[in-house]
């Protein structure tokens, strides 16, 4: 052992401060270096994995609001076509039936029209009836006066002309 | 004429030999100052300030020295796992592992400073000699002595913190052990023979203990000074170029000298963190697990 140590120079003094010198490197190194660089990579580390989380939530809540909206719009789409053939069907019904009260009042007021005009006619024909009669009345009137007057004749052309 | 003769004499007195040990260079009330003990002052001065610099210059944003300090940090974070299998023993041994990482590789490479050139003329007793001021830290016996008795007691201290001290007393003092041949004598008779092997295995466990200290010690040593004598012969031989490529060796020697005692250090840590008996339960639930499965599995199989 004797000859280990004054072959080397082993010596307790030189070790006690090299450990001395090891434990300032140890020291430093772990207050000004290591602890505070550990520490900003794990804060850096926890934003970045943070921010992959939320990016994947953020990538799964656009995902199921795509499928929403594409959902909602298929929906929205079926319900209106439904509406759109149910409107149609229904504007049809009213069409035809319009059609139809428009034909029937029509009729109505064709046949209105016609009896209306037949009994115009019945009347007209009844007035013309009537004025043919005065009118016979009266030429009768006439000739009976123009057997009286002697000028009958040339006076009966013209008045019969002016009617 | 009588002058360059004188000279010549002068010259060829001087000894330049690498000394097995490190040479004093400065006496100071009794305690002496060796040229490694002054390179790793000097490792210690370098290292304060790159950590100082490296503290006022910490950013979220990194720059150069930051960057490879994180570089550095995440690969040896690394490392430690692939030794511990355990983050958590990982992150408490890593700041000791790199911290003697970086003292062994900055006194590695001080000694291969050209500024060790300079130095002092002693006269001895075969003359004149010469003391380069600047000698590996790590070429010197005291200094890896002092860290490998550090490593070994952080160690055990570490263990102790880890699975306590009556777990740790006896992985060297095997009382345990010893009092099974009581406790278990009527289940399993070859107790007898088995316990008293293994408290013997304990004590030699203590002797182990030192044969660390001595082997860590002696490896980093031997693999330094080896390096400065190799440098040193190279450049005695012929003095330009040759010792170039031996320089680059050395450097990459320096590196996985620090490498390997680091490395070292964070497996003597895992080891004393590590309950044996909880491993042996373990393996004895995993052996017991296995012989029901092939148990089962023969079941199945009549069936």
């Amino acid at each position: 052992m004797e000859s280990i140590v004054s072959t080397f120079h082993i010596d307790w003094k030189i070790i006690i401060a090299q450990a001395v010198n090891f434990s300032i490197v140890f020291a430093v190194l772990y207050y000004y270096a290591l602890k505070p660089l550990s520490k900003l990579m794990k804060e850096r580390e926890d934003k970045i994995s943070k921010g992959i989380s939320d990016a994947k939530t953020n990538a799964e809540v656009l995902d199921k609001s795509v499928k929403e909206y594409e959902n909602t719009l298929a929906k929205a789409r079926a319900e209106a076509n439904v509406l759109f053939q149910k409107g149609t069907k229904e504007a049809e019904k009213k069409k035809t039936e319009m059609l139809e009260s428009a034909k029937s009042e029509a009729e109505a007021v064709i046949i209105n029209a016609k009896k209306i005009l037949e009994a115009e006619k019945i009347k007209i024909i009844e007035e013309a009836k009537k004025e043919i009669v005065s009118l016979a009345m009266i030429a009768t009137e006439k000739i009976l006066k123009a057997k009286i007057d002697a000028n009958f004749d040339e006076k009966t052309a013209k008045e019969l002309n002016n009617l | 004429m009588e002058k360059e003769g004188q000279q010549t004499t002068v010259k060829e007195q001087i000894s330049y030999e690498t000394t097995l040990f490190a040479e004093p260079i400065l006496h100071y009330h009794g305690f002496t100052i060796t040229n490694s003990l002054l390179t790793s002052t000097s490792a210690v001065i370098i290292l304060v300030i790159i950590a100082v610099i490296l503290r006022l210059k910490l950013k979220e944003v990194p720059g150069k020295l930051q960057n490879i300090f994180e570089v550095i940090i995440e690969g040896a974070l690394g490392l430690c796992d692939q030794v511990t299998n355990n983050r958590k023993i990982s992150v408490k041994v890593f700041p000791i592992a790199i911290s003697v990482f970086f003292f062994i590789l900055v006194n590695n490479w001080l000694g291969l400073v050209p500024i060790g050139g300079l130095g002092l003329l002693e006269k001895t007793e075969n003359g004149l000699s010469f003391i380069p001021f600047l000698r590996g830290g790590t070429a010197d016996i005291n200094t890896t002595f002092a860290l490998a008795i550090m490593a070994v007691i952080s160690a055990n201290i570490f263990g102790i913190l880890s699975i306590g001290i009556w777990k740790t007393f006896n992985k060297y003092v095997n009382l345990k052990a010893l009092g099974e041949i009581f406790t278990k004598i009527k289940k399993d008779k070859t107790v007898i023979l088995v316990a008293p092997i293994t408290f013997f295995v304990g004590l030699i466990e203590i002797i182990g203990e030192f044969a660390k200290v001595a082997s860590l010690s002696f490896r980093l040593f031997g693999n330094v000074f080896a390096g400065e004598v190799l440098l040193a012969s190279m450049a005695s031989l012929v003095a330009y170029v040759i010792p170039i490529p031996f320089m680059f060796l050395e450097i990459l020697v320096g590196v996985i000298q620090a490498l390997v005692f680091s490395m070292l250090l964070v497996v003597y840590f895992t080891i004393s963190s590590t309950d044996h008996d909880h491993e042996e339960h373990n393996e004895h639930n995993t052996h017991d697990e296995h012989e029901k499965i092939n148990k089962e599995s023969i079941i199945i199989s009549k069936v």
